[in-house]
């Protein structure tokens, strides 16, 4: 009763979707993974990416390749805060249960929240695509636009990297350590300390850089930090809290199932979405790709 | 222990009478969104709001007093909306209430208007559910119109589109957007029975992706579409739906009733608007031929005010309701709500985009939309609205 | 001989009768505002008080006790809007339909610990909200309920000094009553051996299952009695607030609760009543002056966090117990 190349649209559309949603996801999933912290402000990093996104392409206007050079300022302005954050605030709080350490993101939450609004206003904001990017082309009848191409590939390459680092390279041995038991990691003399500031910094990098990516294809409102932490946290949740690749699958299947879901039930993805995060938390708490924790 | 000594003088300290108001200044409490999505329009709202306090304070105030006004962040909830508006009669003793922006915060700050027996005066809220028979009462007022007007308006523009046959519409799933498309289609099939609906989608409110929704609507192929998605939502479908080829697929046959036709989209999208839709606002704001004057002025003050380069649309609502407000204040020769809200039936009072009057059954005015295509204007980085066309709701009421 | 008995003759004095019979004044000696104020502490208050069930007795971090609060006050809102049923039968139905909600949660969210416990409470609040915000028939959609009628309080009328109440300070003595029954049930379930059953799994759940205690069903039933009193709580809210709405459920006022309990102190029985207080007394106070109260709470949690973890409650018993000390050790010098 569908087209072949609508369906291929929808699963296209989905796909971007997931892509955009693996480029959150994956830094507040390597966070839990390493330091057991559920940090609520990842969404408000996100947020602060895409407002210094915004800001910078402001500031470079005239200046060629504005939108690449705002991005990347963005990422390492928020990797930058997020670095501040560890070490002022979160460090002190890894020993402590786990009520205190979603109260203490939850309070960054707040404040951030409105730091936004006081720096940059209610104006919703939005930053143009860069030129390069601005068309679209056609593959198998449905529209693909350069954009969304450009996401996808952006995801997929981080997923890669990601997974080298955390395979091949002596800083992901130890973070996948420090992921299976952090006590052994310290008492080996490692330092966990360095290890997880830089994961914090490499998270918010990852969150920053997300924010600015969609600001060419989404406005800049107040409020768009708490509506991508739900989402997020969805993603993690069917994927596996803490694993790397489960966020990645966990983010795919979120997608398809939002781009198809409107099609068998329209108007019921408030209510899906949710089911779906908690029966997974039911049958496999530690998600469909995850491992148990110890 | 000595817990029970603290409790006891949290307790004492609330005892403490609240500080005396003031008595020489007539009090408006006026809860808007200031903080999350709705900020977007809470915030020009209570400028236009502010603005229209100062001149009526410089030009000696209203029977010899001055307002005051009590702005207050409602978070665009239905709950925080009320709590406010009875801290603001109980606790700061306003005499009125003016504001709330959405269709769930003014039907709810209205029954606390109505258990206080003080005049409330809704400036954007469109929800029917307002000012139906069953939820009127002698306090109520409105500025805006209704979802009926605006899905009727658009029905209009549509139904004067002679070649469309096949109509879409997409709008946020909840009572606003599922009112107007249902005024739209009833309107629609009686002025043109020829049109038949091929699709409807229902975006959440907040969506943040709306690719599936529009390849959806794409596959039916329609040949023009009924869209209510506004605000920060609509910025995002419009840059969502561009690259996709929506706009050309319909040839720009869209009708927006959602109020992007007003500065405060077309500057967020700038060169990425859907130039050549239709839509409505409040105020065009920018108004390249035949402006009238009083509205020139209004906004160059206003521009001043805020210290923008651009105004917003909706400061016009804030701006008007506190004239409404003072004019019935004249009429009455008196700040007694009683008093004020027989005033208000039938009171004409002067905007700067028109004269208004407020329909002694409905308690609405009968203001209507300004409609028109937006177009690019090499004069402004961003869409204006071509020709606005002020569609009055005479024809388009029950 | 004066400072050892002075202890045991405060233990002895039954708190909640003194803070109920102060708290009856205010109508009387206060401003219409001050009784405003004070319905809103006495729901919070019991609300944080339940959430305290789990957070500080049995060691459960709930992020979605919302959703009983909101189950209640939908529960009793419509009955009393739309079926006119009421207050006495509308009452019970609410905490009752809130315990239930609660069972069928809490059967499955006891099985998963600490974060994957507050992710599925999150979760099914979620589910809540959905279901509330999309109901449009049942429970008014995005509108909510507005105009949900006081209960009817005409007995009151015949009672010297009531009588000449407006119906919302008699609402409030009637609040005072519900909340302070609850309290004092909420006081009695702690102190008994079920109450010390909960603190021994929180202290050490091993333990607790070593000695042969069911640790899931006695979560479960905690997780049942506190979204009953939630129940009660959202119940009472939504008459106090006039309607009934989606906003009541979403997720952010899990936080908002929690963030109450915390800043009064979980160790304490009387810790969340503090909270509450303090809490509703400083946003009416802040948010006069400034819109940014968000700003505002989120360094007041800050400053609890890394300067009183154990909330005003336990700060004040810690400086306390300093100053016992130090005046004690000057008298023996």
């Amino acid at each position: 009763m569908f087209e072949v190349s609508f369906l291929f649209g929808q699963f296209l559309g989905g796909l971007t979707t997931a892509m955009f949603l693996f480029l959150i996801a994956s830094g507040l999933s390597l966070v839990f993974g390493v330091m057991r912290v559920l940090n609520f402000a990842h969404g408000s990093f996100f947020m602060i990416g895409a407002y210094l996104a915004w800001q910078a392409v402001q500031w470079l206007a005239p200046a060629l390749h504005s939108f690449w050079l705002a991005a990347l300022a963005a990422a390492l302005g928020v990797a930058l805060l997020g670095g501040l954050i560890e070490r002022l605030l979160l460090r002190h709080i890894y020993g402590r249960e786990e009520l205190y350490q979603l109260l203490l993101t939850y309070a960054l939450v707040l404040i951030l929240g409105d730091a936004a609004k006081i720096i940059w206003g209610t104006q919703q904001l939005s930053v143009s695509r860069p030129p390069m990017l601005a068309g679209g082309f056609q593959v198998l009848g449905a529209t693909l636009p350069t954009y969304n191409l450009f996401i996808m590939l952006t995801g997929v390459a981080i997923a890669v990297a990601g997974w080298f680092v955390l395979t091949r390279s002596p800083a992901g041995r130890m973070v996948r350590a420090a992921a299976l038991d952090r006590e052994m990691l310290g008492a080996l003399g490692a330092n966990v300390g360095a290890l997880y500031t830089g994961m914090f910094v490499a998270s918010s990098f990852l969150a920053g850089l997300s924010g600015a990516l969609v600001t060419p294809i989404q406005s800049i409102v107040p409020g768009m930090d708490v509506e991508v932490i739900v989402e997020a946290f969805i993603v993690v949740v069917i994927g596996g809290l803490g694993s790397f690749w489960g966020t990645f699958w966990g983010s795919v299947i979120y997608g398809q199932v939002l781009s198809f879901g409107i099609l068998i039930l329209p108007g019921f993805s408030l209510f899906s979405v949710f089911a779906l995060m908690a029966v997974i938390l039911i049958v496999r708490p530690w998600g469909l790709f995850g491992r148990p924790l110890r | 222990m000595k817990m029970q000594r603290l409790l006891l003088g949290i307790f004492a300290a609330s005892l403490v009478p609240a500080a005396a108001a003031a008595a020489d200044t007539i009090k408006i409490g006026y809860p808007m969104p200031l903080s999350g999505p709705a900020s977007v329009y809470g915030v020009p709202v209570v400028k236009g709001a502010e603005m229209a306090v100062s001149e009526i304070n410089a030009s000696g105030g209203v029977l010899g007093r001055k307002l005051e006004l009590l702005t207050r962040d409602s978070k665009a909830s239905a709950d925080e909306a009320v709590r406010l508006a009875r801290e603001l009669i109980i606790k700061d003793n306003v005499d009125f209430l003016v504001g709330t922006l959405t269709s769930a915060e003014a039907p709810a700050v209205s029954t606390i208007a109505k258990e206080n027996k003080i005049v409330f005066i809704a400036p954007t809220s469109k929800t029917v559910q307002l000012t139906s028979p069953a939820n009127l009462h002698p306090y109520i007022f409105r500025l805006a119109s209704n979802t009926d007007i605006d899905g009727r308006t658009g029905a209009a523009i549509i139904a004067g589109w002679k070649d469309v046959k096949r109509v879409a519409t997409i709008a946020p799933d909840y009572a606003y957007g599922r009112d107007a498309v249902t005024a739209f289609v009833d309107y629609i099939k009686k002025a043109r029975p020829d049109i038949e609906i091929v699709d409807q989608q229902w975006p959440k409110l907040g969506q943040s992706d709306f690719t599936p929704f529009i390849n959806a609507q794409m596959a039916k192929k329609p040949d023009a579409v009924f869209c209510d998605v506004y605000g920060g939502d609509f910025v995002t479908f419009a840059k969502q739906a561009g690259p996709l080829g929506y706009f050309k697929a319909i040839n720009n046959r869209m009708a927006d009733s959602g109020e992007v036709g007003a500065t405060d989209e077309a500057l967020a999208l700038g060169n990425d608007y859907p130039y050549g839709i239709w839509s409505d606002a409040y105020d065009p704001v920018i108004w390249p031929e035949n402006e009238p004057a009083a509205h020139k002025a209004f906004i160059e003050r206003l521009k001043a005010y805020t210290k923008e380069k651009y105004a917003s649309g909706w400061a016009i609502m804030g701006y008007a309701s506190i004239f409404a407000l003072t004019e019935g204040i004249k009429k009455a020769g008196s700040t007694n709500s009683d008093k004020v809200a027989k005033a208000l039936l039938g009171l004409s009072f002067d905007t700067p985009i028109g004269k208004l009057t407020f329909n002694e059954k409905t308690h609405e005015t009968d203001m209507g939309e300004f409609w028109g295509q937006m177009v690019k204007d090499d004069r402004y980085p961003f869409a204006v609205m071509k020709n606005p066309k002020y569609l009055s709701q005479g024809p388009y009421t029950n | 001989m004066m400072k050892k008995s002075a202890p045991a003759l405060v233990r002895r004095i039954p708190w909640v009768l003194v803070v109920f019979v102060a708290a009856l004044t205010i109508p009387w000696v206060g401003s219409r505002y001050d009784t405003f104020l004070a319905t809103q502490i006495a729901i919070s208050a019991l609300f944080a008080m339940s959430l305290n069930l789990l957070l500080g007795t049995t060691g459960l971090v709930s992020f979605g006790h919302v959703a009983y609060f909101g189950i209640g006050s939908y529960v009793c809102g419509i009955l009393m809007k739309t079926y006119a049923v009421p207050f006495s039968i509308a009452l019970p139905a609410a905490a009752i339909g809130s315990a239930l909600g609660a069972l069928v949660f809490g059967f499955f969210c006891v099985r998963l610990t600490k974060i994957y416990f507050a992710m599925l409470t999150l979760a099914f609040s979620q589910i809540i909200w959905a279901i509330c915000y999309k109901w449009n028939d049942v429970t008014g959609g995005d509108q909510g309920i507005p105009d949900v009628p006081y209960p009817n309080l005409d007995w009151m009328s015949s009672i010297p000094l009531l009588g000449d109440l407006r119906i919302a300070q008699q609402f409030y003595v009637l609040t005072l009553i519900v909340v302070m029954l609850s309290l004092a049930a909420i006081q009695r379930i702690i102190a008994s051996p079920f109450g010390l059953m909960l603190t021994t799994i929180r202290e050490n759940p091993e333990r607790a299952a070593s000695i042969g205690l069911n640790v899931r069903r006695y979560e479960l039933s905690a997780f049942v009695i506190a979204g009953g009193f939630a129940g009660i709580a959202g119940a009472l809210f939504g008459i106090f607030n006039r309607g009934v709405f989606s906003d009541f459920v979403y997720w952010p006022k899990s936080a908002e609760v929690m963030i109450m309990t915390i800043l009064g102190g979980i160790d304490h029985f009387w810790g969340p009543v503090v909270g509450a207080a303090t809490l509703v007394l400083l946003n009416q106070e802040i948010t006069s002056y400034t819109q940014y109260w968000p700003f505002v709470l989120g360094t007041i949690l800050l400053l609890l966090l890394f300067v009183f973890p154990g909330g005003i409650v336990g700060g004040l018993t810690t400086g306390l117990e300093w100053l016992r000390r130090k005046t004690g050790r000057r008298a023996s010098a």
